[in-house]
């Protein structure tokens, strides 16, 4: 009976996807033309999926880098991992940007309504676990019991099937808690802070070394699968995809990825039901010889057993923290003198332009100052590709965070120009300069001198704020610094090679800005 | 020179000027005194275009201004119009990031398109003939106020203007610094510099000046020579107020 439902729900999902795939789009054709297959995942997501290789942190590695690796293979491509916030993947394949998803996505008829699913590769399931410790928590059951004061505690990665299964399961009687990190969950039932986490099967197998504190409770339950989400109507690659899934499941080599991983369990047993289908759905074509022609050795297993700790971690991760580093340091460095000369020339607009220029400029700086920079930033990349202007990722970053921060800078220097005098632009004019010459000789430098602090003062705030830009893909200081910490667990040690980082590189701007305001400030008093 | 027609100066319903005529040739010098509050420097600063006016029109050698001249619309005029009329302020107005060379050389270079050197000459004479060729590369802040005003002098007469309009220019001064600063224009006159000296020196007024304007509620209510207006005043308002600066 069981096995009779399962089978059917695979052909449903074959047929599903299958059938309503009419329009055409030419992913499969650009990939085979560029060579590459562009899929996007989040490395902050953690193991056993995508995440920063142990012995080279710049490298990404999981299963689902080494899935997409071969499946490319079979596309005759190369695969090229793109980094993307886990939650923005879905506007990130509207707009473009990566060809496919390929990053613990789950089937959910939602998602697969404004994209297009392949096969499952993966079975998951909800795991529950507790701390070894405490045995309050030891069934399912058991986290329906609590009520007021001593409701249970779950911590479940926010947005997740687990998070939806636990609120709908015991969201009246226990307390249901959002993560953003896979891990960080786990971390705190060890620590005793939380009674309780639901995961995502590959992570509970893949972690359980490294959390010697946690126990699985019961069987897994609410069976899921991963699927790669193409485009809307990307037929050709959906079934390029699916015949190199089937393919996969059928001479061993997902089994072989999973097994490195320690993620292959029972059931898995599945994708090999629906593989069987999915030759009935006219898939996987004569392959018998394609099977063994192809078969991949099996390779060195990858298991993240012990936690490292204090100076291992310096040694180790310093060089990629200083690498994003750098990327912190470009980002602010190109885009603050950008704003500067945005925000002045508004300043300026606004103090002597025309009527209707001081208003559309009044209009900029409050709409800008009064949206968040995260917003803007989304803008450029994921909106304004679909009215045809493509702007990379870097770039986005760079135009979001000086269209930005030019808002500010433009008040800064408002104040500035309104602090010189009125008897300065007085005097330029009677000795017959004009009103552009007055400004950019007489009035602009005194102003300019007048706002060194505030000015300073927000560089430095922009320095920080470039961690904004990860929702376009940019990995810098504090990006890396969070997908470490999710793979390594080693939070304490990474926060403070940040924290020390973020501080040798701004500290020494406060004191370069003491003393030019030193130099140029002496002057500027009449 | 400068011929001003009729001129009506209103803030919102406040007529500051109701009607001023004035004619000033060249190599005159005319003195405007006055108790405050008569117009005196909103009449100066309308001359060089720095106040927008209600009726009456301003000759300034072939330029005219009129209540229609705008900032923006007529910048060119209004430049032409201040090159050939130069202003000393109150208050100096000297720029502060510059040093004193460059506060006289800033405007040749970039007005007359002088070149640096040349531009510099022209300054150093200036400054020479101020007293102050050894404070070239000081800055404002560290002048006295006399020296300031001497700085702002040699500022206006490098662009060599036809005329030079002086708005109180010893009022922030003590005595002593003023009296330097009145003989500095007391020069110019005899050089034959044309000039507009709004002032509350009465001295100066009747040793210096061609003729006398006593400008009181924005009319011009007495004029002509200082001998017939400091010894022969037929206004009321210019005897009180004589009067009463006689007592200071």
């Amino acid at each position: 009976m069981r096995q009779w439902l399962r089978s059917a729900m695979t052909g449903c999902i074959l047929a599903g996807l299958v059938l309503p795939c009419t329009a055409s789009a030419d992913a499969l054709a650009e990939i085979r033309k560029t060579g590459r297959m562009l899929w996007g995942g989040d490395q902050e997501g953690g193991g056993p999926y995508v995440f920063p290789a142990e012995n080279d942190p710049s490298q990404v590695t999981g299963f689902e880098v080494d899935f997409a690796k071969r499946i490319a293979e079979y596309l005759k491509v190369k695969a090229v991992f793109t980094q993307g916030q886990w939650d923005k993947m879905p506007d990130m394949l509207r707009t473009g940007k990566i060809h496919a998803i390929i990053n613990g996505y789950e089937l959910t008829r939602e998602r697969a309504e404004i994209m297009d699913a392949s096969i499952p590769y993966y079975v998951y399931a909800l795991q529950l676990m507790g701390s070894t410790g405490n045995s309050r928590i030891d069934s399912w059951a058991s986290l329906r019991k609590g009520g007021g004061a001593a409701r249970v505690k779950i911590g479940v990665l926010n947005g997740s099937a687990a998070e939806a299964y636990a609120r709908t399961y015991c969201g009246e009687r226990c307390e249901v808690i959002a993560y953003d990190g896979n891990t960080d969950t786990m971390r705190e039932v060890e620590t005793g802070k939380l009674d309780a986490t639901i995961e995502d099967t590959p992570i509970a197998s893949f972690y359980a070394p490294r959390f010697g504190g946690l126990r699985r409770i019961e069987k897994p339950v609410q069976r899921g699968y991963y699927v790669i989400y193409v485009g809307k109507g990307e037929t050709a690659l959906l079934e390029a995809l699916n015949e190199a899934i089937i393919l996969m499941v059928r001479n061993g080599d997902l089994e072989r990825i999973y097994r490195k991983y320690g993620i292959w369990d029972e059931q898995q047993a599945e994708l090999t039901d629906i593989a069987e289908k999915g030759r009935f759905y006219g898939y996987a074509r004569a392959t018998e010889a394609r099977i063994e022609k192809n078969r991949m050795p099996a390779e060195e297993s990858v298991t993240a057993d012990t936690r490292k700790r204090g100076w291992r971690i310096v040694k180790d991760y310093s060089g990629i923290l200083i690498q994003s580093a750098g990327m912190t340091v470009v980002l602010s460095c190109l885009s603050f003198p950008l704003a500067i000369l945005v925000g002045l020339t508004i300043a300026i607009g606004r103090l002597y332009g025309r009527q209707w220029l001081r208003l559309a400029l009044t209009a900029y700086v409050e709409f800008l100052r009064g949206t968040p920079v995260m917003l803007q930033l989304y803008f450029i990349f994921f909106f304004l590709p679909e009215i045809g202007v493509k702007v990379p990722a870097f770039w986005t970053a760079i135009l979001g965070l000086a269209i930005n921060y030019s808002a500010y800078e433009s008040e800064i220097y408002r104040a500035g120009l309104q602090a010189v005098p009125k008897g300065q632009m007085e005097a330029a004019l009677s000795l017959g300069m004009s009103r552009v010459l007055a400004l950019r000789r007489i009035i602009v430098p005194q102003a300019v001198r007048i706002v060194i602090p505030p000015v300073v003062n927000d560089f430095i705030a922009l320095f920080k704020d470039t961690s904004v830009c990860s929702v376009v893909t940019i990995v810098e200081l504090t990006k890396r610094f969070s997908v470490l910490s999710m793979s390594t667990q080693a939070t304490v040690e990474l926060m403070g090679m940040t924290a020390v980082l973020y501080l040798t590189m701004s500290y020494p701007m406060s004191i370069a800005s003491r003393r030019i305001e030193k130099r140029l400030g002496l002057e500027a008093q009449a | 020179m400068i011929t001003v027609t009729n001129l009506i100066k209103r803030y919102d319903q406040n007529e500051i000027l109701r009607g001023i005529s004035l004619a000033v040739r060249k190599g005159e010098v005319h003195s405007i005194i006055g108790p405050s509050g008569g117009g005196k420097s909103t009449f100066l600063r309308c001359i060089n275009g720095l106040e927008p006016f209600q009726g009456g029109e301003i000759r300034v050698g072939n330029q005219v201004l009129t209540p229609a001249t705008g900032p923006r619309r007529d910048a060119r005029l209004l430049e032409a119009v201040r090159r050939q009329v130069g202003f000393v302020f109150q208050q100096f107005n000297l720029f502060p990031h510059l040093t004193v060379l460059e506060n006289v050389t800033e405007a040749p270079m970039q007005v007359l398109k002088l070149k640096r050197g040349e531009a510099a000459d022209r300054a150093g004479r200036l400054l020479a003939r101020v007293g102050l060729e050894t404070k070239r590369e000081a800055y404002p802040r560290d002048l006295s106020g006399g020296q300031q005003q001497r700085v702002a002098i040699a500022r206006a007469l490098v662009m060599e203007p036809d005329a030079i309009l002086f708005d109180e220019p010893t009022s922030a001064l003590d005595p002593v610094m003023a009296g330097e600063i009145l003989s500095l224009i007391e020069d110019l006159a005899r050089d034959g510099q044309t000039m507009i000296v709004v002032t509350h020196s009465m001295g100066f007024a009747r040793n210096v000046a061609s003729q006398v304007h006593v400008f009181a509620d924005g009319y011009d209510v007495e004029s002509g020579p200082p001998s017939k207006v400091f010894g022969d005043p037929q206004h009321p308002t210019t005897r009180s107020f004589l009067a009463q600066t006689a007592k200071d």
